[in-house]
């Protein structure tokens, strides 16, 4: 029986990944001591593949086709673009899937009735991929489901179909007879602007909405997170806000059940969101 | 239709080491050469397009301001100008300081595709 040992939601803003080798500056140490938590927490979960939510920041996807939801199926795929390279510094790679698991996703021959995946036989994953991989399993040993959502390209997907995507899986995952122990994780980010007069403040651009979104996770309101995600309200609180709409997922995928750990660590970038969902414990 | 065009050179400017070498040695000469291969039907692409004068213009000189209130996706903005101005013209900071002084005033422009 498939089964979701853990589920997740953590950051991936791209500059963090250079700037966290040692010496680690001081307003970084509580990221990385956190990501390091959750690592342990993954470990000892012991997932036989991560299904992975994040959303392509224009980097494999256009405008010329972009999906609301999208699953790739491919047992091999590549990681980072020459641009993240280029600007982040962040490394290429090579990463494994779980074409099984991605058709179990798709609903093999159908895609299920609730659901009208995209898929991809060529997914590319970009930083929002790769960095919660390379700080939650760096040997890139755990294969991995990538579900691609349109956080960043409106006409974005509402929250209620966030919240629907982590039922499905949840549902899907947790009824098959796929002998598989699966980790969800979510990436996306709190408050957050890029390209705007509110971006490197130092601190979050909405530390009012950063305060809301961890306490629907801390309290398992899925409800409220759904009620209080229309487009307006990211957009007020930052032009990239919209990733949280993946941690909805995560909340949702986790049965809507409130998080075992929910905190937005303070640093440069403003607050980044930390959320597990352990099996088995309050 | 031409937001769309407008996005879509950013990011083949950005995204590609190529035509980001190509845009910083000749901004004008490399979107007209863009334009003309946009403007050509081909597939996957079935229809092409162009940029209005005034987009051609503020794509050549780096205008963030201008480009900012036609509504070009912020991500694609901030990593275009940062691709292109940094670091032979200025530092991130540096650029990140002037581009928000630039926009603050400006209304919210929607960035809706």
């Amino acid at each position: 029986m498939a089964e979701i040992v853990l589920t997740l939601g953590v950051p991936h803003t791209p500059l963090l990944w250079g700037l966290t080798k040692p010496p680690i500056p001081d307003d970084l140490t509580g990221v990385v001591a956190e990501y390091a938590r959750f690592r342990t927490m993954l470990t000892e979960a012991r997932p036989d593949a991560i299904v992975l939510v994040a959303a392509d920041h224009f980097r494999q996807l256009m405008t010329a086709n972009m999906p609301a939801f999208l699953i790739g199926k491919a047992p091999q795929m590549r990681g980072t673009h020459p641009n993240e390279e280029r600007e982040f510094g962040i490394p290429p790679a090579n990463v494994s899937g779980d074409p099984e698991l991605a058709r179990l996703l798709l609903g093999h021959h159908e895609l299920p009735t609730s659901f009208d995946f995209s898929f991809s036989d060529e997914p590319w994953l970009d930083h929002a991929f790769m960095v919660p991989l390379l700080y939650l399993t760096p040997d890139l040993d755990v294969p991995v489901v990538p579900v691609y959502t349109n956080c960043n390209a409106p006409p974005l997907p509402s929250a209620s179909r966030f919240a629907d995507l982590g039922g499905y899986l949840r549902t899907t995952i947790n009824g098959s007879a796929l002998d598989r122990r699966v980790a969800v994780v979510a990436s996306g980010h709190l408050a957050y602007e890029l390209g705007g007069p509110r971006q490197f403040l130092g601190e979050s651009p909405d530390a009012v909405f950063d305060d809301l979104a961890v306490s629907w996770m801390a309290s398992g309101n899925l409800d409220g997170a759904v009620a209080g995600c229309g487009f307006n309200r990211l957009n007020d609180a930052g032009n990239l806000t919209f990733q949280v709409l993946n941690f909805i997922t995560a909340l949702g995928a986790a049965g809507g059940r409130p998080a075992t750990r929910a905190t937005g660590v303070a640093c440069r970038f403003g607050n980044e969101p930390f959320f597990a969902w352990e099996e088995g414990r309050e | 239709m031409s937001r769309y065009m407008l996005n879509k050179l950013l990011w083949e400017v950005e995204s590609d080491n190529e035509h980001l070498a190509s845009f910083k040695q000749d901004p004008a000469g490399f979107v007209a050469s863009w334009e003309l291969m946009a403007a050509t039907p081909q597939p996957p692409y079935p229809v092409g397009g162009t940029l209005t004068a005034e987009e051609r213009q503020a794509c050549i000189t780096v205008d963030y301001a201008a480009l900012y209130s036609m509504g070009a996706h912020p991500y694609l903005l901030w990593h275009f100008i940062r691709a292109v101005l940094v670091p032979d013209l200025m530092t991130v900071e540096e650029l990140s300081d002037a581009l928000k002084q630039a926009v603050a005033p400006l209304d919210r422009p929607g960035f809706t595709t």
